[in-house]
């Protein structure tokens, strides 16, 4: 399972960093490729249709204070995804965009289309489909989901990030994923899968 | 009822929200999932499944903006605890190592002559090894060396100022390793260097401290013009590659700009044999507290790169660019 575990470089963290930081080209792309997608997919869930722009934007403000940056490799995905919020953040204002809500479970599962996400992750398929769900909770559980399952971070961690209590952003993370459950519930009913 | 929908109106239980801990993790496999919790799961793991190929599809953009921005920043040497990997390259030595083509016997000029706290030993040390180490990197950046005279005499004077310091890891780098082979044999170098600097009429003192005057007038002014030369020559052909090399990072640093790099080389093949740029501002070399582990070989260079030592073997005074 990806990622393996919370710390997805381990011991060669260090390294690696203080080598990007010190200009290291290859040292950065380990760094890179390692976490890249987890943003893209925390875009896709928080910022649906500008992932990718949002993502280079963040990548180019981690480049730009690289070399101020100190810690370990929790620390270093904390800030990652720090900066990620900030740009979801900017984007939504000048978008003007008001937050998704939700529609009941029941009304989702009659507009199902054959080929819609919900089906697709019930037969084990497509991330894109499970990030399309995510992205359609209520903002503020989308994005503590996204937050702990995509960068990996503690509740901690999250609430720092969110600016919330801990205990409000386990709250958010646990309804967000009764709610799925619901409305996986529903589609799979509703559409015979049998378990 | 669905265990985990019940607990909507029920209120959660503490074995539920310890799953829902366990699935935000990533720790509940669907095949083993508790009943009621495959669905999430199965959600879960596909949210974290590998990355697939057109996620990874920005990585070419991105490192070039990573190139660009450390380019134009120079580094701090970032202390650290553990040993620093081999394959480390610096900024800082990529232009210390264009210090020390520049002008001959530049190493010890940036050693002794142009820092501003001239009597501090530790700044004497910890520079000589930041720049020889990375000249010793920014000549391997360029394949075998032929190192001609006024190099291998900046080289010794290095050396000379290291001695019993970092001298053992210095003499890894290609640089001296080249140095070596002139002296035909490690062993030899000392003495080699010996007669290499007092040939070269710089009135070395052995101790490392001794404030030289570096050499005579006219090799910065000459090693410039070799790599311009070269620079100018690769043009249209691997120029752009070639200027991700050390050498030529330096070089442009020293135009002000990769921009600037022509018109800088006009500058200086016209006007050979003066060194026009009058003041030298002493390379912002810091000296860390703690020991510097002189960084190898970076990333692989163009082969057809730029020479590391260039024209003819006069001295000149060390007037090395400003770097920053």
């Amino acid at each position: 399972m990806w990622p393996p575990g919370p710390l997805m470089l381990g011991s060669s963290f260090p390294e690696l960093l203080a080598a990007a930081q010190s200009g290291d080209e290859q040292a950065f792309a380990v760094l890179w490729r390692d976490l890249q997608p987890a943003v893209l997919r925390y875009f896709q869930v928080a910022a649906v249709g500008a992932a990718e722009d949002l993502a280079a934007d963040t990548w180019l403000s981690v480049i730009r204070r690289l070399q101020q940056f100190r810690g370990d490799e929790r620390a270093f995905r904390a800030w990652l995804f720090t900066v990620a919020r900030h740009r979801t953040i900017d984007w939504r204002r000048q978008a003007a965009r008001r937050p998704i809500s939700s529609v009941p479970a029941e009304q989702l599962a009659e507009q199902r289309a054959p080929d819609d996400p919900v089906l697709q992750v019930l037969e084990g398929q497509s991330t894109r489909a499970a990030l399309a769900l995510v992205a359609e909770l209520p903002a503020d559980q989308a994005e503590v989901v996204a937050l702990r399952v995509l960068g990996g971070l503690e509740v901690a961690e999250v609430a720092r990030i969110v600016g919330k209590r801990p205990g409000t952003v386990r709250v958010l993370a646990h309804r967000g994923l009764r709610r799925l459950a619901k409305q996986l519930e529903a589609a799979g009913l509703a559409e015979g899968v049998t378990r | 009822m669905h265990p985990l929908l019940g607990s909507l109106e029920a209120g959660p239980s503490a074995a539920d929200q310890d799953t829902l801990e366990r699935l935000l993790e990533g720790r509940v496999d669907p095949a083993l999932a508790p009943p009621g919790y495959s669905d999430l799961a199965r959600l879960v793991a596909a949210m974290t499944a590998p990355a697939a190929p057109e996620e990874l599809a920005g990585e070419q953009q991105t490192m070039a903006e990573f190139a660009a921005v450390m380019r134009s920043t120079p580094p701090t040497l970032v202390p650290r605890r553990t040993a620093v990997p081999r394959k480390v390259f610096t900024m800082k030595a990529a232009a210390a190592a264009l210090v020390a083509v520049l002008s001959v016997g530049g190493i010890a000029a940036a050693a002794t002559g142009l820092l501003p706290d001239q009597a501090s030993p530790v700044a004497d040390k910890a520079a000589a090894s930041t720049a020889a180490a990375a000249a010793g990197q920014g000549l391997g950046a360029a394949t075998s060396v032929e190192l001609d005279e006024a190099a291998q005499a900046g080289l010794c004077r290095a050396l000379q100022a290291g001695q019993g310091a970092d001298h053992g890891a210095r003499a890894d780098t290609p640089a001296f390793q080249a140095l070596a082979a002139a002296a035909g044999g490690a062993g030899n170098v000392t003495s080699y260097c010996e007669n290499l600097t007092a040939g070269a009429g710089a009135g070395t003192s052995a101790d490392g401290q001794g404030r030289e005057s570096a050499v005579g007038p006219d090799a910065a002014g000459a090693a410039r013009a070799g790599l311009c030369r070269a620079w100018r020559a690769g043009q249209g052909a691997d120029n752009g590659r070639r200027a991700d090399t050390p050498a030529f990072q330096a070089l442009a640093a020293a135009a002000g700009g990769a921009d600037k790099v022509a018109a800088y080389c006009e500058d200086v093949t016209a006007g050979a044999a003066s060194d026009s740029q009058g003041q030298a501002s002493p390379p912002s070399v810091s000296a860390p507290p703690t020991t510097v582990s002189p960084p190898s070989s970076g990333p692989p260079a163009d082969p057809g790169g730029p020479p590391a030592s260039t024209g003819p073997g006069g001295h000149g005074q060390g007037g090395p660019p400003t770097t920053s």
